[in-house]
C-alpha cells in the first residue's frame, strides 16, 4: 500500500509575464491511500488545478509552506520526471501537442523510463498491452501512429490521457477535469478506463466541477475546496448534496468568508 | 593547381576535349571571382579551394528505362546530353566556388530520365567523401517532360583529416515533371563544405526538396530554385542541427518567374553549444509573375546561451498580383511540452530531444519518403545526443 500526504500546503503561483506572485493554496491537508478514489470538487479559481500541478511538480507553482509526502518521503525537491517514476501521474486538462513524435513512441518511452536499462519492455508485450487498452477505450489503432496529441479533438486528448494512465500504471493518478468537454459517451469510456485501474495498488484524485463524472467513477471520499483550502470532507453523497445546493449554499452553511469567482 | 597538372588528371580520366577546355577556362577565371554572398555570415578565411589529387569514378549504373552513370563516363557516352545540360542551371563563372568546382571536379553522377517515364522505386545514391583529398562532386539530374521519380542522396565522410567538400546538384525539371529530392548530409567534423543545390522548374512541374543538413563541420549551403514555368511549384524543407563550434550559413532562395508559380520555404534549425547558424530565406518574385505565391518560414531554436543564430527572411517582390508571406523566429525549448513529457517519467534529456523533434516536426512530417524520414529521425537523435554530451562536458 502507498500513501500520498499533503500537509498544510501553501502555494504561490508566478505569473511569468506580469512578474507577480499570488498565493493560491492556503494550507491544504489531504491523505490518500492506494485502493481509494478521492474526488475534489469546488468552484472555479479555488486552487484545485494548482493542487494537482504542485503535487506533480510544475515549476511555476512555489511551495512556501508545508510538505508533500509519498510513502513518508518528501517529494518537494524532486524534479517532475522523478516524481512520475515514483508513481505519480497527472492527467492534464491541456495536454501538450508534439508533432514529429508518435503516440506509440512516446508511450514506449514513458514505460521504459520506469524500467532498468537491461529490462526494457519487449515489442510484443507492449503491443499486446496497447491493443487491450485501445479496445477498452474504444480508440482506433490509427491513434497510436499519429503524432502526440497533434490535431486531436478535445475528446481524443482526454482518451489519450487515460490511455497513458492505463499503459503507465501509476500508483496515484491526479485526474484534472477529465470530464470537461466530453459528451456522455466519451465520459462513459473515460470512466470505464479509470475504473479498470481500481485495485490495491492504485489510488486516484479526481478533480471536477460537476457531480456527473462521479456517477460513473464512484469516489470513496469527496473533498470540497474553497478559497485555497479543503473546507469539507465526506462520503460520496456529499457530491450529490453539492449538486443540489451549490457551492454558495455550502459556503454559507459553513459560514466561510470566501468570494466565488463566478459570483456577482 | 597548375593547368598542366589539371590537364594531366583530366587526360588520364579520358575526358573529352570540350570538358578539359572548360576546366582550364574555369581555372583561369577562379582568381577573379568572389565567394558567393551569404547575408550575415562571414567565411572568407575558410579553406575552400584546395588542390585535388585524383579523380574518382562513380560506380552507380543503370541503363534500362533511365540513365544513371558516372558523369565522366556520361561525357563520352552521352556527349550531346551532358554538353547541353551541364551548367544550364548553375553557370561556371557565377562565383569563385563554382569556378573552382568546374576546374577541380573529381566526382559526379549523371541522371537522365527520358520523356514520359515514371520510376516507381526511389533512385538512391550514397556518396562517401574521402578525407584524403577535396571532394568536388557534381550531380546532374535531367527530368524530361512528364516524368516522375524520387531521388535520395546520402553523403558521409571516410577518414578524419581536414578536408573540403564542394558538392553541386543541378536539376532540370522539364514541363509536367514531378521530382522528389531528399538528402541527408552527414559530412564529418573536419570537413569544410560548400553545398549548392539548384533546380530550374518548367511549366506545371514540381520539385520537392527535403534536406537534412546534419554535417558536423563548417558548412555553406546554397539552395536555389528557379520557378521558370507557368504553374511551376517547389516545396523546400530544410532541417538543420549545429553542434560544438560548428559554423553554418544557409541561403535558401526561390525565384518566381512563372505566372501562378508556387514556392514555399520551410526551414528549422537547432543550435547547440557554441555553434552558429544563419538561415536566410529569400523569396523573389519577378515582374510579370502574376498570381505567384511565395511563402517562407525560418525558425531556429537556441539550445545554449553561447549559441549564435538568426532566421532572416528576405522578400523581394516586383509584381503586384501575388501572395507572399514570411514568418521567422528565434526561440527556446517549449517548457510546456517539456513538462508534459517529463510528467510521464521521461528524463529531461530524452524529453528535450523529443521536444526538439516536435520543433523540427513540421518539416519532418512533410518529407515524402517514410524511409528517409525515419533515417533522418535516427540521425537527428544521434546528433542531439552528441550535442547534449558536448554541452555537459564543456
Amino acid at each position: 500500500m502507498s500513501t500520498l500526504e499533503v500537509k498544510n500546503l501553501h502555494v504561490e503561483v508566478e505569473d511569468e509575464e506580469q512578474k507577480t506572485k499570488k498565493e493560491i493554496l492556503k494550507g491544504v491537508n489531504l491523505t490518500m491511500k492506494t485502493g481509494e478514489i478521492h474526488a475534489i470538487m469546488g468552484p472555479n479559481g479555488t486552487g484545485k488545478s494548482t493542487l494537482s500541478q504542485t503535487i506533480m511538480g510544475q515549476k511555476n507553482y512555489h511551495v512556501t509552506q508545508g510538505d508533500i509526502l509519498l510513502n513518508g518521503e518528501s517529494i518537494l525537491e524532486m524534479p517532475v520526471d522523478e516524481r512520475a517514476r515514483k508513481g505519480l501521474f497527472l492527467a492534464m486538462q491541456y495536454p501538450a501537442e508534439i508533432k514529429g513524435v508518435t503516440n506509440v513512441e512516446f508511450l514506449r518511452a514513458a514505460i521504459n523510463a520506469r524500467r532498468p536499462e537491461n529490462d526494457k519492455i519487449s515489442v510484443m508485450d507492449f503491443l499486446k498491452e496497447l491493443d487491450k487498452n485501445l479496445e477498452l477505450l474504444d480508440m482506433s489503432q490509427s491513434m497510436t501512429e499519429r503524432y502526440l496529441n497533434e490535431g486531436f479533438s478535445g475528446g481524443e486528448k482526454k482518451r489519450n490521457e487515460i490511455l497513458q494512465l492505463l499503459m503507465i500504471k501509476p500508483n496515484f493518478a491526479l485526474l484534472d477535469e477529465i470530464d470537461s468537454g466530453l459528451d456522455i459517451d466519451a465520459l462513459k469510456v473515460v470512466s470505464k478506463g479509470v475504473n479498470s485501474m481500481r485495485g490495491d495498488n492504485f489510488g486516484a484524485l479526481i478533480i471536477t466541477h460537476y457531480q456527473r463524472l462521479l456517477n460513473y467513477i464512484k469516489p470513496d471520499v469527496v473533498h470540497v475546496m474553497m478559497g485555497g483550502r479543503i473546507v469539507k470532507t465526506g462520503p460520496a453523497d456529499l457530491a450529490m448534496k453539492l449538486e443540489n445546493e451549490g457551492y454558495a449554499g455550502l459556503r454559507d452553511e459553513l459560514g466561510l468568508d470566501v468570494k466565488l469567482v463566478d459570483e456577482d | 593547381m597548375t593547368p598542366d597538372k589539371l590537364v594531366q588528371l583530366a587526360t588520364d580520366n579520358h575526358e573529352p576535349e570540350w570538358f578539359i577546355q572548360k576546366r582550364l577556362q574555369a581555372l583561369k577565371e577562379m582568381s577573379e571571382l568572389s565567394l558567393p554572398k551569404i547575408q550575415r555570415f562571414e567565411y572568407h578565411n575558410w579553406d575552400l579551394l584546395s588542390d585535388i589529387t585524383k579523380i574518382i569514378n562513380d560506380t552507380n549504373k543503370h541503363d534500362k528505362n533511365y540513365i544513371l552513370t558516372d558523369i565522366f563516363a556520361a561525357m563520352n557516352e552521352y556527349p550531346e546530353l551532358v554538353q547541353k545540360y551541364l551548367n544550364q542551371v548553375i553557370k561556371t563563372n557565377e562565383n569563385q566556388l563554382m569556378a573552382y568546382h568546374t576546374a577541380c571536379l573529381n566526382h559526379g553522377i549523371f541522371l537522365y530520365v527520358p520523356k514520359n517515364t515514371v520510376v516507381e522505386e526511389p533512385i538512391e545514391v550514397n556518396l562517401v567523401q574521402d578525407s584524403d583529398q577535396p571532394f568536388v562532386s557534381h550531380i546532374l539530374i535531367v527530368a524530361e517532360e512528364n516524368t516522375q521519380f524520387s531521388f535520395i542522396q546520402k553523403m558521409t565522410t571516410k577518414g578524419s583529416k581536414q578536408s573540403l567538400a564542394n558538392c553541386i546538384v543541378e536539376v532540370v525539371a522539364k514541363d509536367n515533371s514531378i521530382i522528389k529530392y531528399a538528402a541527408v548530409d552527414e559530412l564529418g567534423e573536419n570537413v569544410t563544405s560548400y553545398l549548392s543545390r539548384r533546380a530550374t522548374v518548367g511549366n506545371n512541374a514540381y520539385v520537392d526538396w527535403s534536406i537534412g543538413l546534419m554535417n558536423a563541420g563548417n558548412t555553406i549551403a546554397d539552395f536555389d530554385t528557379d520557378l521558370r514555368g507557368e504553374g511551376s511549384h517547389s516545396e523546400i524543407k530544410v532541417v538543420d542541427i549545429t553542434t560544438h563550434r560548428q559554423q553554418e550559413g544557409v541561403n535558401t532562395r526561390v525565384t518566381n518567374y512563372g505566372k501562378h508559380s508556387i514556392g514555399h520555404i520551410n526551414q528549422r534549425g537547432v543550435i547547440m553549444d557554441r555553434s552558429r547558424l544563419i538561415f536566410n530565406g529569400i523569396g523573389h518574385i519577378i515582374h510579370g509573375a502574376s498570381g505567384a505565391n511565395a511563402e517562407q518560414q525560418n525558425r531556429v531554436l537556441m539550445m545554449s546561451g553561447k549559441a549564435h543564430g538568426d532566421a532572416n527572411p528576405i522578400l523581394l517582390i516586383d509584381e503586384n498580383d501575388v501572395i507572399a508571406g514570411h514568418a521567422a523566429s528565434v526561440g527556446q525549448v517549449d517548457k510546456q511540452q517539456l513538462y508534459y513529457l517529463m510528467s510521464r517519467g521521461i528524463d529531461e534529456k530524452t524529453a528535450q530531444r523529443m521536444v526538439i523533434r516536435g520543433f523540427l516536426g513540421d518539416v519532418l512530417v512533410s518529407i515524402p519518403s517514410k524511409v528517409i524520414r525515419e533515417q533522418l529521425v535516427q540521425t537527428i537523435e544521434r546528433k542531439l545526443e552528441n550535442g547534449q554530451q558536448i554541452s555537459e562536458n564543456s
